[in-house]
């Protein structure tokens, strides 16, 4: 594919901004350029191109010369990364510089970046849930935060478009608290899954135990191949299995013949002319020269993740805005949302050992919510609820480590499949809290001299007692599935962990108390809209991507078509 | 179990037990020193001897290639060269160390020149009393982990040194890069082996 058009010096004027190109940024990109506007899309990485780009998408452990640990130089980029314990050798090239993008933490946190053409897009997990007006009228309902300006039917044509373009697997089943997407048929439970899921969902009124939606093609769609279980999803998917802006969204885009993509493009600050009432485009630094630039557009979209879109509206100072575009409510930058994480159990499934199962899929179980969905679920321990994940399958000769054992007999032993295992770990809901808050650190800069972030947040008691119970029932769902050696587990992480910042930048109904309205628009510039993780008034406790892509694309329908009568 | 053996035994897990340079050096011009026939980046000639011997003892020939066949203890060297930071590194050295002069201590050679009798022995106690690694989920260890000793850091890494190996990843294992398709419930005997990748 591609050739992309790079070279954005010529012309530095267009309809539409993008700040990003990750999961929102290449859907806002898609919808403006398919809806005619001539489009420039600002990248502060490089260009990575679909396959061209996935120098390690085949490689076997023995294909290199550390089979895929990282050397102490590759460690030393990420000091803050590496507590995921997601960067491998094989995927450091999509992980941000941690040295030259510095950010402070007041309490721990962890913060993933991906600084590339389709940033954290090639890294997600891809699981895609569908929220609910539980969700959205949660705030209103139980006071905490604001409430969501939008319902469910306000976003449900939009699910459904972005879910028909992205390709999006699962099983539908009906559940109000989960709606069903358009789905392409859902991957396989293996043994031990379809055993657990028969045993809790008798055991349990009311508790479901479904193979996980992810977006990733089960049939061929546009061109793009159906998965084909390698699950190497992290290094890039020679076949666009999976949905990346790299594959799907940015070639859309660029189709159009309307997409210029700017790399080395940092963000400065959005200009904001006080004339005008709107933002007239944005001031960037080119990280390879160090040179300052500007781009003029009519509209402007901020997708430069949850975190990044923030610090940039922070830094985009006027006296009509002294404390940040679009600032007026002092809650820019509050409000910061994740989902708590590594809190579950695990045990060994009997019974099943003349059984094994073929191919590495990329996807787990899911259990859904199902405490506080109405008066007899209701608990008085905590409000909202929480999900798990988790999958089945039979450990390798990595058990070996722990076997009290060794020899010619312990090495052939296992060569031979161990235990079935099982495990599942939960996400909370994070409640919307003013105290956890990021601001500007004009102490630490940046390799370009800017100010970086300051994080500040940390679990409320709301988290923590749900994590309690997380731990409770994963327990005593595997005790009742009839595991054995069961072992729960909670790790104490961070917040950041969860790798789902949401919110700092929210929507609201009031100007006075949210940064966004009910269309994605920034209160007080109009022209300027915020479609990442930043918009979220509250968190769910279900992956959020999949409603950043529907806001995205309802958001940026809405400025065509408000262009299109001049109100912008 | 005696004071005695108590010491003993914790010299041997925790490296405790010092055996002089000069002592060491005495013993060993006695007799006969044990070479590896490769040029190591990183050991001396006497740790890279108790690596070889530690992981064909951990993973000997059998029907299956061993340790060694598969250059194990060439590719540990390696690693700990270039992907192990300086500290790791000393670590390293210094519990190799350690662990000669313990054998030392207690059965009167280093690892290597012991019968294969003491050197099950030496093991075995190291199983015994070493602390397990935590389960992991997503790339990190679930609950909290104790300090794992250097044996069974050594034998984990001896162990993912041999299997991640191309001849065994590739012709021993069930090997299969490009799956295609997940059939989740099919006869292991359809299979054979543990899947290897």
């Amino acid at each position: 594919m591609a050739n992309f058009i790079i070279d954005a010096k010529k012309e530095m004027t267009y309809d539409a901004i993008v700040i990003g190109s990750g999961i929102s940024g290449g859907w806002a990109a898609k919808e403006l350029c398919e809806n005619g506007l001539k489009t420039l899309v600002l990248e502060r990485g490089r260009i990575v191109e679909h396959v061209t780009d996935y120098p390690t998408m085949t490689l076997d452990p023995w294909d290199t010369e550390l089979r895929g640990s990282l050397t102490p130089e590759q460690k030393a980029r990420h000091p803050k990364g590496i507590r995921s314990g997601f960067i491998g050798a094989n995927n450091e090239h999509f992980h941000a510089n941690d040295v030259e993008n510095p950010y402070t933490e007041v309490k721990p946190f962890l913060w993933v970046r991906a600084h590339q053409m389709g940033g954290r897009s090639l890294l997600w997990g891809k699981q895609c849930y569908r929220w609910s007006d539980l969700d959205f009228e949660a705030n209103l309902k139980d006071g905490h935060g604001v409430d969501w300006p939008i319902r469910y039917k306000d976003i449900a044509p939009w699910y459904t478009h972005v879910e028909k373009f992205a390709g999006i697997s699962g099983e539908a089943l009906g559940l109000p608290q989960l709606p069903d997407s358009h789905f392409l048929p859902p991957m396989e439970l293996n043994c031990v899954e379809k055993h657990v899921k028969e045993r809790i969902e008798k055991e349990y009124n009311g508790r479901n135990m479904i193979i996980g939606r992810v977006a990733h093609l089960t049939e061929p769609l546009n061109g793009r191949g159906k998965c084909q279980f390698r699950n190497r999803c992290d290094r890039g998917c020679p076949y666009g299995a999976y949905f990346s802006s790299n594959a799907v969204t940015l070639p859309a885009a660029n189709a159009t013949g309307n997409l210029t993509i700017r790399p080395f493009s940092i963000v400065q600050s959005i200009i904001y002319d006080e004339t005008t009432g709107k933002a007239s485009g944005v001031r960037i630094i080119d990280s390879e020269t160090s040179e300052m630039l500007e781009y003029q557009a009519k509209i402007i979209f901020c997708n430069a993740s949850t975190l990044s879109t923030t610090q940039i509206l922070m830094n985009s100072t006027s006296d009509r805005f002294p404390n940040g575009l679009g600032n007026d409510s002092g809650e820019l930058g509050h409000n910061l949302m994740d989902h708590t994480y590594r809190v579950g159990a695990m045990g060994k499934v009997e019974g099943f050992d003349d059984q094994y199962y073929k191919g590495r899929r990329p996807n787990g179980i899911y259990i859904p919510r199902y405490y506080n969905l109405d008066e007899q679920t209701k608990t008085d321990r905590f409000v909202r609820g929480f999900g798990f994940q988790g999958s089945g399958g039979r450990a390798g000769w990595g058990a070996g480590s722990n076997q009290e054992n060794f020899g010619g007999e312990f090495k052939d032993s296992l060569m031979k499949p161990g235990p079935w295992e099982f495990f599942i770990t939960g996400f909370a809901e994070c409640l919307p809290n003013h105290e956890n808050k990021v601001y500007l650190n004009k102490e630490v800069l940046d390799k370009w001299g800017q100010p970086t972030l300051s994080i500040d947040a940390e679990w409320g008691e709301n988290e923590l007692a749900m994590n309690k119970v997380i731990r409770e029932d994963a327990k005593e769902m595997l005790e009742r599935a009839g595991l054995q050696d069961i072992m729960d587990f909670d790790n104490e992480h961070e917040m950041g962990y969860g790798i789902h910042e949401m919110g700092t930048a929210r929507m609201g109904r009031d100007p006075k108390t949210s940064v966004l309205n009910g269309n994605n628009q920034v209160h007080g510039a109009k022209n300027v809209f915020v479609t990442d993780g930043a918009c979220m008034t509250s968190s769910s406790c279900v992956n959020p991507s999949l409603t950043y892509m529907a806001l995205t694309a309802r958001a940026a329908n809405f400025a065509v078509s408000e262009l299109k009568k001049n109100n912008l | 179990m005696n004071r005695r053996n108590a010491l003993r035994r914790t010299a041997l897990l925790a490296g405790s037990a010092v055996a002089t340079p000069t002592l060491l050096s005495l013993l060993q011009s006695c007799k006969e020193q044990k070479r590896v026939d490769w040029v190591p980046q990183f050991l001396n000639q006497d740790q890279a001897v108790f690596l070889a011997s530690f992981v064909d003892t951990i993973l000997p020939r059998t029907e299956t290639p061993g340790a060694l066949d598969v250059k194990v203890d060439i590719f540990m060297d390696l690693m700990y060269a270039k992907a192990y930071d300086q500290s790791a590194q000393e670590y390293v050295k210094a519990e190799i160390d350690k662990f000669n002069a313990a054998c030392k201590d207690e059965y009167g050679s280093v690892f290597a020149d012991l019968s294969e009798e003491d050197k099950t022995a030496v093991l075995k106690k190291a199983e015994a009393e070493t602390a397990k690694f935590n389960p992991g989920v997503w790339g990190t260890a679930v609950g909290e982990q104790k300090p794992v000793a250097f044996y069974r850091q050594l034998k984990s890494m001896a162990l993912w040194a041999y299997f991640s190996s191309e001849e065994v990843g590739k012709n021993i294992l069930s090997y299969d890069p490009i799956p295609g398709e997940y059939l989740g419930c099919i006869p292991l005997s359809d299979v054979g082996n543990t899947w290897s990748l």
